[in-house]
């Protein structure tokens, strides 16, 4: 009877080209812009949807296009990141199994930020293209959990980069001295490689980003929104069934303001104040926007009727039931700027009670939920 | 410089580690983080790996390449819009006949394969009869225009491919 050897476990031994040093600096510089620019957009989008007490007086409303560059490069950023990050990770796969695994404690703390790197960014990546198809399979809330692991993800980039920097350096460009220590028949196939990766970037971003750059709404393939979708072609968020508005609610509806000279109006003595048409963006934080043009009162005057001066800082809270964006402040850079408006018309028609009939608000620079619906009470502060 | 930018992702990293142990949520997340780690290098990059090693024996492997790349890229991130579980309240979010787009996208990348590998022949051609009409057929790799050695020799700037 034959005895047969244990079955030992060895880690496999990879022999394929361009793993290599090269390859992963032209990718990881890629990944690392894709990254930053993620990290950065992300964190002024926080802050504009959340600011704290200190800074939400002084937001400013200008560029109106701010919040919609921000956040469409936001997304697009991260979704440009999944071929180049799937590359990276490729290049460097090999290296799992070094051997030996640990040669010292600061291997194996290098070994460690590797591995917190590659799950933040790893979990951002998933996580944030989920929430844009509102896909929500994990136990935790997304928005604080997406923003520390962000954190995360950057302070884990920039040690990486600190750790790596002379080989960084040794492989920056093709004619660099680590670079040429390496094989120079891999060159071509290391640019077709690229290229390829190049190329799976453009694509994801060509069929995605049609839904905040609208004049490629017609490569939008594969965006969890299309421009055109929507009540008055324009895409909704949040429903007014989901937020449990319906005209029989409605009935009677006055818009009241308190301030120094508290008054209300019915729909018909609001439309009968000076009107004024803006084009301004929706921008919602998942990515997605477009351009619309609003009819409405300027809030300024709202503002002037009620006896307060310019720049005065308003709450505004929408007859919605419930929902974290119920209640809306709103600092006097915004209250002041004449484009911001409560918006009573969209595209020349009546708001539809999705896009917030009977008046909805309507700001530059700001992110959608903050750009409230079905607006029933506007108070001075 | 390089330590003090090492200590400053430290730090960074530090303010992540705060929030996540602020917001209770941490075992969860950490859980998640792991899991994500798991399932790319046990389950993706071995199947990519093993892609790689039945295409590397394929001569003229560069475009074809660059399309699984692409072609993989695209379905990972239709994933969510084709999967998403449930139907959708709001009539615009996921309005679009997602299976439909995604065989598009990918029959789009297969087309602009195509066109590459064509264009690429077609170059190969042409440089041949340049070197034909300048050599008079002189060198043996110009007699057959397909051969790699023909190709070669036309084009520098081509896709690059391994092995030999």
């Amino acid at each position: 009877m034959r005895i047969r050897p244990p079955i030992t476990l060895r880690p496999p031994r990879l022999t394929g080209r361009l793993h290599d040093a090269r390859t992963a600096t032209a990718v990881g510089r890629l990944l690392g812009a894709a990254i930053a620019v993620c990290f950065v957009t992300g964190v002024i989008s926080h802050y504009l949807q959340r600011p704290p007490d200190w800074l939400a007086g002084s937001l400013p409303s200008r560029p109106y296009w701010g919040y919609r560059l921000n956040q469409g490069l936001h997304v697009a950023s991260g979704i440009a990141a999944v071929p180049l990050l799937l590359a990276k990770l490729w290049t460097v796969y090999p290296r799992l199994f070094v051997r030996p695994a640990l040669r010292s404690l600061g291997h194996a703390l290098e070994r460690l930020s590797v591995g917190v790197l590659v799950a933040a960014a790893l979990f951002q990546l998933t996580t944030g293209l989920l929430n844009t198809a509102q896909w929500y399979p994990w136990p935790f809330s997304f928005v604080p959990v997406h923003f520390a692991v962000a954190w995360l993800l950057a302070g884990a980039l920039v040690l990486h980069v600190a750790v790596k920097y002379p080989k960084i350096r040794a492989h920056w460009s093709r004619r660099s001295p680590g670079t040429l220590e390496l094989p120079a028949t891999d060159g071509p196939d290391r640019r077709s490689l690229l290229t390829g990766v190049v190329a799976a970037v453009g694509a994801v971003t060509l069929t995605t980003v049609g839904q905040s750059l609208t004049p490629l709404g017609r490569l939008d393939l594969l965006a969890p929104r299309h421009p055109d979708h929507g009540p008055q072609h324009l895409p909704v968020n949040r429903t007014a069934a989901a937020a449990r508005v319906s005209v029989p609610a409605l009935a009677g509806w006055r818009l009241t303001v308190t301030g120094p000279r508290p008054y209300a109006l019915t729909l018909d003595e609001l439309a009968a104040l000076p009107q004024h048409t803006v084009t301004l963006p929706i921008a919602c934080v998942e990515g997605w926007s477009k351009s619309a043009r609003w009819t409405g009162v300027r809030v300024q005057d709202l503002v002037e009727l009620a006896g307060a001066p310019p720049g005065t800082a308003l709450r505004v809270v929408s007859l919605e039931r419930r929902g974290a964006y119920r209640v809306m402040e709103m600092g006097g850079g915004y209250t002041d700027d004449p484009l911001t408006l409560l918006a009573l018309r969209l595209g020349g028609e009546i708001l539809t009670l999705d896009h917030g009939y009977p008046a909805r608000i309507i700001a530059p620079n700001r992110p959608g939920v903050w750009q409230t619906k079905w607006v029933g009470r506007i108070e001075v502060l | 410089m390089r330590i003090a930018t090492g200590a400053a992702g430290v730090a960074l990293m530090g303010v992540g580690v705060f929030l996540l142990l602020r917001g209770g949520q941490a075992r969860d997340v950490a859980l998640w983080l792991a899991g994500a780690v798991v399932l790319h290098d046990l389950l993706l990059a071995p199947l990519v790996l093993a892609a790689g090693l039945l295409l590397a024996r394929l001569p003229g492997r560069g475009p074809l390449r660059g399309a699984l790349v692409t072609a993989g890229c695209l379905t990972l991130i239709a994933l969510p819009v084709l999967f998403a579980p449930g139907t959708p309240h709001n009539p615009s979010v996921l309005p679009l006949d997602y299976p439909r787009n995604w065989l598009l996208s990918l029959a789009a990348v297969a087309l602009a394969t195509a066109a590459v590998a064509l264009a690429r022949r077609l170059r190969g051609t042409a440089g041949v009869r340049r070197l034909r009409t300048a050599g008079r057929g002189a060198r043996r790799g110009a007699r057959n225009p397909t051969s790699r050695a023909g190709r070669a020799s036309s084009s520098p700037r081509r896709w690059g491919r391994r092995g030999r």
